[in-house]
C-alpha cells in the first residue's frame, strides 16, 4: 500500500438524506481549558446508537437547531463508541451557543464524513504523534485507537504542546499516557510559567529535541497551521520523508459532502477527499490555498 | 420528425398543465426568467432570447427549506420536506442552460446523492428551444456544442416560421407527447429549413475562446499573482457572475428560529465564491484576497471541473459578461493567458 492511497480511502458511511441531522443528547461536559469544552453525546435513536460507526479522523456537522451548524472531528475513538465525544473551542456563533448548553440538551449531528487515518498503512510501524492545542482532538481518537490495539503497532511517541498549562486539552488523557510505559509522552508549553516543571518551548523545537527516529516510522501531525508548517521541516531534518508525514486539514465547511463548494484547495475538496492527507499529497496540490 | 403549428402550442401546454407545472420564459416579475405559465401569454414563442436568471433555480431554488423542526416536551421533532416535489415541465429552455443542468447533475450525484436537487431533477421534463438569436457575448460554440444542440433536453423545438420542428430526444420526451394532438409529420422542406435555422444560429455566435488544452494551460499561470491581480483590479465582488451562472451551484446552509423559540427551519441559499466571508474561518481565510477569489471562479470552471468530471464547467451563455457591472469578460481573460502557455503545456505533457 502506498501513501497515495490515503486520500482515496473515502468512506461513505452516512445514509439516507444526509442533510437531515440525527438528534443526539449531551450526556456530560468537560471543561478542558477556558475556551474548550468536550461534549459527550449519543443518539436519541436506540437503533442508531447501536449501529453508528466511524473511523478515526472522520468528522461530523454538529448543529444547534435554530442557530446553525459547525464542523468538528469526532475526538473519541471508534474502539470506545459510547459515548461519542467532540471537543469544541469557543470561537463563533454556533460554538458559543454550544458552550452555553448543559447536560441533557439536544444537538443535531450529521456524519460521519470524510476519510480517515490510514490504520492499515500505520500497522507494524513506529508512530510519532505531534499535536498542538485543540489539534489533539482528532489525534486523540487515533491514539486511543492505537493504544486499544497496542500489539499491532511499534513504538509510540507523543509530543503535545499548548500556549500555557491552562490551554492543555485532555489533561486526563495526558496523565494516562504519561503512566503508560509503552508510550513516550512529552508535554510542553510555549513559555515558562510558575509551577510548571515540564518542558518549555514550541512544539516543533521540542519535537526536534525528542528526535524520534524516522526508521519504519509514520508521523501524524495536527495543530494550528503555523505549527504544522514548522513541524514538517523538523521531521524532514530527522529523516522523515513526505509519505511518512500525515496531517489533517481544516477549511470552512457547510455541507460536509463535497457539494457546497467552499472547502476546496484546487480540485481537492477537504470534506470529501480529506481531511486526512499525507505531506506528499499536500506538496503536490495544484493550489497553494492550503 | 414531427412538427407543430405555433397556434397549436397553447393546446400542448394546456395538456401538459394537467400533469405538470409548466414553466415558460416570462418577464412578469420584471426580469426574464422561467415562471409558471399563466395560460395566456405566448410571447415567448416569438421572442426567443435567453432568460436573465438561469433555470438552475428550478432545481436549486435561491432559498430552499431543507427541513423544519419543532421543540416539544420530549425534545426536537424534525419535519422533513420535499421528499416528492411537484412535477415540472420547463418549456423553451435554451441548449446552453440544458447543458448546464447536465453539468451540475454531476456534483449532486457525486459521492452522496443530494435528494433535494435530484428529486426535482427526476420530476422534470425539459423542452428545449433552439436558440436563434445568440447575444454578442455568447460563446457556446467554443465549448463543444452549439445553440441548437439537443443533447441535454427531452424534446427539442426549432422555429421554422409558422411551426416548430419537434425532435423527440428521450423516452421521457416521447412519453409526454403520447396522445398529443396537432403533431404532424414534418416534410423534407421543414427539416431543411430547421437545418438552415440551426446553421445560421451557430454562425451567429461570434465570440470565441481557445479551449484547447485549457485545463492544462491554466495551471501554468496559477501562481502568477500579478496576472490575476490585474484581472481582479476592477472586480467589486458583487457576485452577480456566480448568481446568474447556470453552472454555479455553491450554497450556504443556515437556520431560522421562530421568535418564541418553539421551532424553526433550516434553509439552503445560493452562495458565492466572490465573497471573502465564503471561506472565512476563525483564524484564517484562504481566499481573503480578491485576486484569489477571481482566480477560483475561473479555475473552478476551466481547470478543477475538467479535472474532477471531465467537462468544462461553463456553457458559454455569456450571462457573467452581460450582467457584470464593471464589464469583466471571462473570454478576454481566457484569451489573454500569457503567450507561451500552450507551448509550455505541450512540453509538460510530453515530459510527464
Amino acid at each position: 500500500m502506498t501513501i497515495s492511497d490515503i486520500s482515496h480511502r473515502k468512506r461513505f458511511l452516512a445514509q439516507g438524506n444526509v442533510y437531515l441531522p440525527h438528534i443526539a443528547v449531551i450526556e456530560k461536559i468537560i471543561d478542558e481549558t477556558p475556551t474548550v469544552k468536550t461534549f459527550h453525546f449519543n443518539f436519541k435513536d436506540e437503533k442508531l446508537r447501536k449501529e453508528f460507526t466511524f473511523e478515526s479522523g472522520q468528522f461530523g456537522e454538529y448543529s444547534i437547531l435554530g442557530v446553525g451548524e459547525a464542523t468538528f472531528c469526532i475526538s473519541s475513538s471508534p474502539t470506545r463508541l459510547d459515548p461519542l465525544e467532540c471537543a469544541v473551542a469557543r470561537v463563533g456563533k454556533v460554538t458559543n451557543a454550544l458552550h452555553r448548553l448543559g447536560v441533557g440538551a439536544e444537538i443535531g449531528f450529521r456524519g460521519p464524513f470524510g476519510n480517515s487515518f490510514p490504520l492499515d498503512y500505520m500497522e507494524g510501524k513506529n508512530l510519532v504523534f505531534v499535536a498542538g492545542g485543540i489539534g489533539l482532538a482528532p489525534l486523540r481518537s487515533l491514539i486511543w485507537n492505537v493504544l486499544d490495539n497496542r500489539a499491532k503497532y511499534g513504538n509510540v511517541d507523543i509530543v503535545y504542546g499548548a500556549r500555557t498549562p491552562r490551554d492543555l486539552c485532555f489533561k486526563y488523557d495526558l496523565e494516562a499516557w504519561e503512566k503508560d510505559s509503552s508510550v513516550n509522552m512529552t508535554t510542553t508549553v510555549d513559555r515558562e510559567v510558575p509551577d510548571w516543571t515540564g518542558n518549555v518551548g514550541f512544539v516543533p523545537a521540542v519535537t526536534e529535541k525528542v528526535a524520534p527516529s524516522a526508521k519504519n516510522a509514520v508521523a501524524i501531525v495536527c495543530g494550528p497551521p503555523i505549527m504544522i508548517r514548522f513541524t514538517f521541516p523538523v521531521l524532514e531534518k530527522l529523516g522523515f520523508t513526505p509519505p511518512q508525514m500525515i496531517t489533517t486539514l481544516e477549511k470552512r465547511m457547510k455541507c460536509g459532502i463535497g457539494k457546497c463548494g467552499r472547502c476546496n484547495i484546487g480540485e481537492i475538496y477537504v470534506c470529501r477527499d480529506g481531511p486526512v492527507f499525507s505531506y506528499e499529497e499536500i506538496r503536490n496540490f495544484s493550489s497553494d490555498e492550503v | 420528425m414531427k412538427k407543430i403549428k405555433k397556434q397549436n402550442v397553447a393546446g400542448l401546454l394546456e395538456k401538459w398543465q394537467k400533469e405538470f407545472t409548466v414553466f415558460v420564459p416570462s418577464k412578469a416579475s420584471g426580469v426574464l426568467q422561467m415562471a409558471a405559465w399563466d395560460g395566456e401569454n405566448l410571447s415567448f414563442l416569438e421572442r426567443n432570447r435567453n432568460t436573465a436568471i438561469p433555470p438552475k433555480a428550478n432545481f436549486l431554488p435561491t432559498m430552499q427549506k431543507m427541513f423544519g423542526f419543532r421543540k416539544e416536551e420530549g425534545g426536537y421533532v424534525l419535519e422533513p420536506t420535499d421528499e416528492d416535489p411537484p412535477k415540472q415541465l420547463l418549456f423553451g429552455i435554451h441548449p446552453c442552460d440544458a447543458r448546464a443542468i447536465s453539468i451540475i447533475d454531476m456534483v449532486f450525484k457525486d459521492a452522496y446523492e443530494d435528494k433535494y436537487y435530484l428529486s426535482r431533477r427526476q420530476n422534470t421534463v425539459l423542452v428545449g428551444m433552439a436558440c436563434t438569436s445568440p447575444y454578442d457575448n455568447c460563446f457556446c460554440t467554443s465549448l463543444g456544442f452549439g445553440p441548437a444542440d439537443a443533447t441535454d433536453v427531452d424534446i427539442m423545438l426549432t422555429d421554422i416560421g409558422d411551426s416548430f420542428l419537434l425532435e423527440q430526444v428521450t423516452d421521457k420526451g416521447k412519453g409526454v407527447l403520447a396522445g398529443a394532438k396537432d403533431l404532424v409529420e414534418a416534410t423534407q422542406a421543414d427539416e431543411k429549413k430547421a437545418k438552415e435555422v440551426k446553421e445560421s444560429a451557430k454562425a451567429a455566435v461570434s465570440t470565441k475562446i481557445d479551449t484547447k488544452e485549457i485545463s492544462k494551460r491554466l495551471p501554468l499561470v496559477f501562481d502568477d499573482k500579478k496576472f490575476w491581480e490585474e484581472i481582479a483590479a476592477k472586480c467589486v465582488s458583487c457576485g452577480i457572475c456566480t448568481f446568474l451562472c447556470p453552472t454555479c451551484y455553491c450554497f450556504d446552509i443556515s437556520d431560522e428560529m421562530l421568535r418564541d423559540g418553539s421551532g424553526g427551519a433550516r434553509y439552503r441559499n445560493w452562495d458565492c465564491c466572490s465573497f471573502a466571508v465564503y471561506t472565512k474561518m476563525p483564524a484564517e481565510n484562504p481566499r481573503e484576497e480578491k485576486w484569489r477569489r477571481v482566480r477560483q471562479k475561473v479555475y473552478h470552471k476551466y481547470a478543477f471541473y475538467p479535472e474532477l468530471f471531465g467537462v468544462i464547467g461553463c456553457t458559454g451563455c455569456g450571462r457573467c459578461i452581460r450582467q457584470c457591472p464593471v464589464n469583466w469578460d471571462i473570454t478576454q481573460t481566457l484569451n489573454s493567458l500569457p503567450e507561451g502557455t500552450a507551448a509550455k503545456a505541450e512540453e509538460k505533457q510530453k515530459t510527464s
